[in-house]
């Protein structure tokens, strides 16, 4: 049990970001590749998750706003959102990803576009979480982690 | 690292490693087909699960006892895939910055491409690659039609080393080059297709099946003398 109140804190948010689904152990995995000679890595490949995902985003928003759904276009578009998505352990927006996909597959329009605005919020609520986390673990300062032996 | 000769040159026959999101039977078939893929590994690819793949393909540590946990082995493997030069194509940049640093934290150097295109470029420059690991599944080139001039090089050096004797008769040159495909999704990968040089590691990852499927595998080819 953390001593520090911040660390603490910091731990609760954590599991939180399990128990409630926003992400899965991947997520593990990132955190894992995190050491003093990397350490910020899981925020930095958050941060370019963002970066990067943002464009897709703009992309498929673009594309629905195009009749009729070119949907080879749109699933290609998520193809690559899912794959960022489950390359951070995004479980809730992999899932939505993976709805848009069947959409698409299927040719259910309708389906696309309500799929895209749960996903969008997921999407946002995520990055919300883990900007209040990073923040948070920031403040906490480095941490000392079991790194791998040399 | 393969090495052979050709007219006193040296090659240096990389490992390819594919990664995919997604492989269809018919992509599997024609990959066995075409002898591409040695092993398949699941994206995301964890970080432990990178470097026990590619200390499987390099060859490294094979006499290491069944069964052994990997993972408390890699105290040993990080200092045997230290200086190991591997190059990541993949264009999805997140996966491709999660793949480069889980090699890193093995002291291996990595260099990482968006594309098929952009990889095969750097073959034809006098670049050493002890691996690829490369993603099957890209928008204009994708992953087995950028290890096909792979296979194709290594087969013109087997034939070579062979003095035009047919491949599978000669023992000698007989260069196989490991593949590891990564994929999201299920891939129903049979025994045949472990015989024909395929593996197949489904989530999760399970690190005793992977090393009993791998020491099949080894068991099966040919050893050869990796340094």
């Amino acid at each position: 049990m953390e001593r520090n109140p911040i660390r603490r804190q910091l731990a609760i948010m954590r599991q939180s970001l399990f128990d409630q689904g926003h992400v899965d152990e991947q997520f593990v995995q990132l955190e894992e590749l995190q050491d003093d000679a990397n350490p910020n890595f899981v925020e930095e490949v958050v941060t370019l998750y963002y970066r990067d995902s943002a464009r897709i985003i703009l992309n498929i928003e673009q594309a629905l706003e195009r009749k009729p759904f070119d949907f080879g276009k749109l699933d290609a578009y998520m193809h690559q959102f899912k794959g960022s998505s489950s390359s951070i352990g995004a479980k809730k927006v992999k899932a939505e990803s993976t709805l848009f996909r069947e959409c698409c597959k299927s040719g259910n329009g309708e389906g696309c576009m309500r799929s895209f605005q749960q996903l969008k919020k997921e999407y946002a609520t995520l990055r919300k979480k883990f900007g209040a986390y990073f923040q948070l673990a920031r403040q906490a300062g480095p941490v000392e982690t079991a790194s791998r032996p040399k | 690292m393969l090495e052979g000769k050709q007219n006193g040159q040296v090659f240096k026959l990389p490992k390819v490693i594919l990664l995919a999101t997604n492989i269809t039977n018919v992509e599997l078939e024609k990959a066995k087909a075409a002898g591409f893929a040695d092993t398949v590994i699941m994206k995301p690819m964890r970080a432990s699960m990178a470097a026990a793949c590619l200390q499987q393909v390099l060859g490294i540590g094979k006499k290491r006892q069944a069964g052994k946990n990997m993972l408390n082995g890699s105290m040993a493997l990080q200092g045997l895939l230290c200086g190991k030069k591997i190059l990541v194509v993949d264009d999805n940049m997140v996966h491709q910055r999660v793949v480069a640093g889980a090699l890193k934290k093995f002291e291996v150097a990595v260099e990482c491409r968006e594309s098929g295109k952009a990889a095969l470029k750097l073959l034809q420059r006098p670049y050493c690659f002890d691996a690829y690991f490369m993603d099957i599944q890209m928008p204009e080139m994708n992953g087995f039609e950028a290890t096909h001039p792979i296979r194709m090089m290594e087969s013109k050096a087997n034939k070579q080393m062979n003095g035009g004797m047919d491949e599978d008769s000669g023992r000698k040159g007989e260069w196989h080059v490991p593949i590891l495909a990564m994929t999201a999704d299920v891939i129903h990968a049979t025994y045949d297709a472990l015989n024909a040089g395929w593996m197949d590691v489904s989530k999760p990852f399970e690190e005793a099946k992977l090393y009993q499927v791998v020491a099949e595998f080894f068991k099966s080819t040919r050893s050869n003398c990796f340094t």
